[in-house]
This record gives C-alpha cells, structure tokens and sequence, in this order.
C-alpha cells in the first residue's frame, strides 16, 4: 500500500475547547491555569505559547485509522505513538499511514502526523487484522 | 492532610515522591453515552458512519480515563506533558454500556532531570469482563510548573 493522507485536522482553540467539552476530566474545585490554556504557565515550562494536548493529536490519528481500515482496527488492532514535537493552537495536521509489512493476517503500518510546516509532531506504529473472527 | 477547601483530604499530593511503580490506581466506573460520542466525534471532525449508525465511541474517546484514575488518588500538582501512548483493541466500547477501568503505574523514571512515569490501564465490560481495550500514557510530570 502506498502512503495514505488524511484530510487536514485544523486545531485551533475552538477545536480544543470542543475536545475538551467531549471528554470526562476530572472535576476540579479551582480550575487552574496550565500549558494548555496560559501563557505564562506555557512560558514556565519552556513553550512560546500554549500547547494543544497531546491526546487530541493522538484522537485524530487514531480516527483516520478508523476510517481508512474500519471496525477490524477495534478488534484486534494497535497504535503506539510518541508526541516529539508540541502542536499550538492554530496549527493544521494531515495524518499519514504507509504499510511497512503486508503479513497474512494483519498489516503493520507507520503513522506519523505533520504540523502545517512538514514538521512531525506524532510519529508511531500500528497494527489491523485482515480478518476478525 | 487538609486540602485547599479545607476538607479532609485522602489522596497524596500529585508529585514525583508518590508516584511509585506498582501502584494501583482505581477503578473507576461509568456508563458510555451516545451524547459523549456524537461530541467526541464532532471535536475531532469524524463522520465515520460508526460512530452514529452502530453508536460504537470513537477510538480513543476514553483515553482520558487516566486522568479520573489519577484524580482518584492524587490531587493538586502541575500537569504534566503527554509524551507517548498505546492502545490495543479488542473490542469496540458501545453507547449504554458500563466499563470498569483501572491501572498500574508500571513505570517511572528521572532521565535528563525530568521525571516520567507510565500509567497502563484498561477497560472492561462491568457486567461481562470482557476486555475491551488497553492502554498506556507515559508523562512528564511538572513540578512546580517546570520539566526539572
């Protein structure tokens, strides 16, 4: 399989706060200022500015996974990712999978994600089954 | 120990001295709603058909449980910086169904002055046992807001 690319994935502060209203955090009695959402917080831990979360970068991928290799990729299938590089508000991703082992009952893949410079903010492995018994 | 609110406070303070390898973390259980996926899946600008017509939850929707089984036992602290994942599937989590997750801290570790510990957790039907996913997240934990 040649490589395939997703649609571009703009994460943007609006993208953010509907990422963040989608998943269960844990309730906080004084909401607090962090890398994702101060400048100042950003600036203390060594960004320019505030950072996206990690596991937004990592939902779109896994979701392009889903939709190029369909429900086989939630029975039996695998990603394994590291984040090496911070995305910011305001960037745009494309997500890319190539086959690095076509095997007789699953196909081993390369991910990786690009920021709108070509850079590579997520870079990992996956697996999908051909067939689910 | 007293928290901020001034309530009894049972859960250690969210720092590189408590969090040891080996701990167990929850579990902790909840319910997967139709609501939680359509949201989930606009957020993230999916329109698989799975999502809406089989109400199967996008892959990773419950990734953060990390952060309730954490929060079940730690408060307080600076975050910290997502640095790695990995999910394995095994079968799709449903709207109406109830999960029971829970981990392990299988690791931690100081490398060039910062602090990283790897929390692996998983999934199952409440009701059933069956596995459906499992997963992990290692971080670089903050302290006092810096990496080191």
């Amino acid at each position: 399989m040649s490589e395939i690319v997703s649609k571009p994935y703009l994460l943007d502060a609006d993208a953010a706060k509907a990422y963040n209203a989608a998943v269960e955090g844990p309730p906080r009695i004084h909401p607090r200022q962090n890398i994702h959402t101060d400048n100042a917080a950003a600036r203390k831990a060594g960004f320019r500015a505030p950072i996206a979360g990690g596991e937004q970068t990592y939902a779109v991928m896994a979701n392009f996974l889903l939709d190029t290799f369909g429900e086989n990729f939630l029975r039996g299938g695998r990603l394994k990712a590291a984040l090496i590089k911070p995305v910011f508000f305001g960037d745009t991703l494309t997500m890319h999978v190539r086959t690095i082992e076509d095997e007789a009952s699953l196909l081993q893949l390369e991910v990786w994600t690009l920021n709108q410079l070509g850079e590579r903010v997520l870079a990992g492995t996956a697996r999908v089954p051909k067939q689910v018994a | 120990m007293a928290s901020a609110s001034g309530e009894h406070e049972k859960r250690a303070l969210m720092c590189p001295e408590n969090v040891h390898q080996g701990m167990r973390l929850g579990p902790i259980f909840y319910v997967v709603t139709s609501e939680q996926i359509e949201k989930f899946a606009q957020a993230t600008a999916s329109s698989n058909p799975l999502f809406r017509d089989k109400q199967i939850a996008p892959p990773t929707m419950r990734l953060q449980d990390y952060a309730l089984l954490i929060a079940k036992h730690f408060y307080g602290g600076s975050g910290g910086v997502h640095a790695r994942h990995w999910n394995e599937f095994y079968a799709p989590l449903r709207a109406g169904q109830t999960i029971k997750s829970e981990g392990q801290i299988i690791k931690t570790e100081r490398k060039r002055g910062k602090f990283y510990f790897e929390l692996e957790y998983e999934s199952r039907d409440a009701e059933t046992g069956e596995l459906l996913m499992r997963q992990a997240i290692t971080s670089v934990l903050l302290v006092e807001g810096k990496f080191t």
